[in-house]
């Protein structure tokens, strides 16, 4: 295949495994849909031989010129993940033990949404039968064993000090005023008493999920984010960044970063599109959350009152990306971002994020499934369907969000957004900028879980 | 009658033409024309009933006559279920209404709508302007009837480019005596949502919805605007504030069970309890310059009090203890008493 190995180990893996990550050939499939139909694995050898020679010099890169001046990453070799992984058993157990974490942390979550919206504890969370058994249980232990026998055996196991009077009342207190406090906000949030935005934000809420971002950020993905001196302290600004992923992580990880690092630490409000707000719980979670639909509207509306927004033109087509396409942009919409941002004369600042293409493998997309589940996509990968909910775990790549610098609006005269050669040419520009980023953090980078 | 106003109220009947009437002739130099198919149950001092239908032919010659400046719409039947019986007299009236209007050249026409005409759908945005498209739900009786009533409403504009017509389309109107698709679905014994969903609603005391048609008929504002307190609620919010324990469904099962059952079955069209459609309030600021009175949270404690205290007292003392009953009463045995001195 075309690219270069590191290792003759990972090379024998990769000949072993046989999915179609000829990385180079997904820039091929771009500007040639055709030639890839025909393509089979039998002739990929041959491919690569073309391939190779396209590198030298090519007469592709003329075509490429003639159709749309867009960057390609085309010197850039993707390491494999797979590969990556195999190869490393240290590797696989780090993983291993961040899902575990991750897991964890998801649990952690749920139980904070929960106590924020009581009315969703039904009465069915643990069925009657199961709470008669955990009962019987506690109670043939009591029995069996004795009221004394079993306080001998908690002060063998706990230090001396756990077992004085005063650590237990300090105890009680703090278990009691935990209780409470539980019980406060379930009332208060059962009777309405809370506040949420215009767009429906509401901040408790966004305080209960901020912590598992914060893991994601900090411990799962260990993002390294640069840039951030580009966005201003103040005043509109449109984030446009790459999408992918299958799980649109990449906007909650740009905005947990922003709010943890950024000096004025901004609420970035990205705008994820219409299929969510159709999902049970996904549309209430992100509208507490803070997040918007995505329409020319609500954008406008965004930018006058002065927000952080972010957009992810590239939509599903990016975020469903296959594994073999990743890094090489789709198609950025159609310019609506753009015409958004002149008519609010808000600057234009690019992103980029680099991991996130790993963090899931999408083989295949199945139409029929798609069709039949009604998704806009639905990713066959080595995990997913197959493993459930479990294969929904993304691997925990090593992440990097670049931000660009500034794309200044605010020059063009009045009435620029009705001019259609300036969008597609503001298009290709963030389009071409964010690529470019993208393939200056790929040569960078060595390896996918380290970075 | 030389220089007093001539406004001439339909559906005087109803709870909205009865009491814009009654707001209505609390001013100086206003005579106000009340008609409708049947004689007000509450005897509005001062108001001249003419018991007619707006579909007879004849109004065009009321109109003139009475020398009528101002028609204010209010004879609409909100039904759940499309029937041909109410969309005759919705639409059909309105269009006819209008028709004698443009005849009889009344130069300033408001009718009542709804920013339910709008559609709840996925890729609304958070905030609907006036010019978005009107998408709602066929299979509900009254908003198919809305829309085709401000279809006529706006043929009529085109005809009579110099009259003026002012549509108010409101939010979810809430209070404790209004009869609305919201104060049903609060006041239903469960209140069954979406699981899962929690969209963003606007809601009107009905006060304010009396004021802005008060509004609206005092001054000239040719449009159509979105009136509502702008800042939304989230439904589980009102549910709250309401003191009730949302009773949610899975969406498919909801959506399958109305299609069965039909819209009686949800007061609340299932879209509205899962997409956001909210009015932007921009023009009304601006341009109608009109301010709701009430806030969201208000109109929704004010209902709950009520509910509670009829729950408290049964309905008769509840009755009792309301007050426009009462002045009601006062009002009737003021009138026997002059009627008998005379």
């Amino acid at each position: 295949m075309a690219k270069k190995k590191r290792t003759p180990s990972a090379e024998l893996v990769r000949t072993e495994i046989v999915e179609p990550s000829a990385n180079g050939d997904g820039m091929n499939a771009t500007t040639e849909p055709a030639a890839r139909k025909t393509r089979t694995k039998r002739n990929a050898p041959n491919q690569a031989a073309v391939k190779k020679s396209a590198r030298a010099k090519s007469p592709r890169r003329a075509r490429h010129i003639m159709q749309e001046p867009l960057a390609e990453p085309e010197e850039i070799e993707l390491p494999d993940v797979q590969a990556e992984l195999e190869a490393s058993p240290s590797l696989q157990r780090r993983s291993r033990k961040l899902a575990k974490e991750l897991l964890a942390e998801l649990e952690q979550l749920a139980k904070r949404i929960m106590r924020l919206s009581p009315a969703y504890h039904a009465e069915s969370a643990i069925p009657d039968e199961m709470q008669e058994t955990i009962g019987e249980n506690i109670e043939s232990v009591l029995n069996g064993a004795g009221a004394a026998s079993i306080l001998a055996r908690v002060q063998k196991l706990l230090p001396g000090e756990m077992l004085d009077t005063d650590t237990l009342k300090g105890m009680w207190t703090m278990l009691k005023f935990t209780a409470q406090y539980q019980a406060d906000v379930a009332k208060r949030r059962l009777t309405g008493d809370y506040e949420t935005d215009e767009w429906g934000m509401d901040q408790e809420f966004v305080d209960a999920v901020l912590p598992f971002f914060n893991f994601l950020y900090n411990r799962y993905w260990r993002v390294s984010m640069s840039g951030l001196e580009n966005i201003p302290d103040d005043g509109r600004t449109l984030l446009v960044s790459n999408h992918s992923g299958q799980l649109p992580f990449d906007g909650a990880m740009i905005g947990t970063g922003i709010l943890q690092n950024h000096s004025s630490a901004r609420f970035m409000r990205a705008l994820y599109a219409s299929w969510f707000p159709t999902l049970p719980f996904v549309s209430d979670i992100l509208t507490k959350a803070g997040q918007v639909m995505a329409n020319d509207e609500n954008a406008l509306r965004l930018l006058e009152q002065d927000h952080l927004v972010a957009v992810f033109p590239e939509g599903y087509k990016g975020v469903g990306k296959l594994y073999k396409d990743r890094y090489h942009l789709a198609r950025f919409g159609r310019g609506g971002f753009v015409r958004v941002a002149l008519k609010a004369k808000a600057p234009l600042i690019p992103v980029a994020v680099v991991g996130a293409e790993e963090t899931y493998i999408s083989l295949h997309k199945s139409q029929t499934l798609a069709k039949l589940v009604g998704f806009p996509y639905f990713p066959i990968s080595p995990t997913f369907p197959w493993l459930g909910p479990l294969g929904l775990i993304p691997l925990p790549t090593k992440w990097y969000i670049d931000i660009g610098e500034p794309i200044r609006t605010d020059e063009y005269p009045e009435g620029s957004e009705n001019n259609l050669m300036l969008i597609s040419q503001l298009t290709d520009q963030v389009r071409d900028t964010v690529q470019n980023m993208l393939n200056d953090r790929l040569r960078m980078r060595k390896s996918i879980f380290t970075g | 009658m030389t220089d007093e106003r001539v406004i001439l109220v339909t559906g005087v009947a109803g709870f909205w033409g009865n009491r814009a009437a009654a707001k209505l002739m609390e001013q100086d130099n206003v005579h106000v024309i009340g008609i409708d198919s049947e004689p007000p149950q509450t005897n509005l001092e001062g108001l001249d009933f003419v018991q007619a239908d707006v579909r007879n032919p004849l109004l065009i010659e009321l109109l003139q006559e009475e020398n009528v400046e101002t028609v204010l719409h209010l004879q609409f039947r909100e039904t759940l279920t499309p029937s041909e019986a109410t969309f005759e007299q919705n639409v059909m009236g309105t269009a006819k209404l209008l028709g004698a209007c443009s005849e009889a050249g009344v130069k300033h026409v408001v009718l009542k709508s709804s920013t339910m005409v709008y559609g709840a759908r996925p890729d609304n945005p958070m905030y609907l302007r006036e010019d978005h498209p009107l998408n709602a739900p066929k299979k509900y009786g009254y908003l198919r009837d809305w829309i085709e009533a401000e279809k006529y409403a706006e043929s009529f504009r085109d005809q009579n480019p110099d009259a003026t017509l002012t549509i108010l389309r409101f939010g979810n109107i809430a209070g404790p005596k209004a009869d609305t698709p919201l104060t049903r679905f609060l006041r239903a014994e469960e209140a069954v949502t979406l699981l899962g969903f929690d969209p963003m609603m606007q809601v009107i005391h009905e006060h304010d919805v009396i004021a802005a048609l008060v509004h609206a008929v005092n001054g000239t504002y040719p449009g159509t605007y979105n009136v509502a307190p702008e800042k939304g609620m989230p439904l589980w919010k009102i549910l709250g504030l309401a003191r009730k324990v949302p009773l949610p469904v899975l969406h498919p099962l909801a959506y399958w069970s109305v299609s069965l059952g039909g819209p009686r079955l949800a007061p609340l069209p299932l879209d509205y309890l899962r997409y956001p459609c909210m009015g932007d309030m921009q023009k009304m600021r601006d341009e109608l310059q009109f301010t709701p009175q009430y806030t969201p949270e208000e109109t929704v404690r004010e209902l709950a009090s009520q509910q509670r205290l009829r729950k408290l007292f049964g309905k008769k003392s509840a009755d009792a203890l309301d007050e426009d009953r009462l002045r009601d009463t006062i009002q009737r045995r003021k009138r026997a008493r002059t009627r008998a001195g005379s």
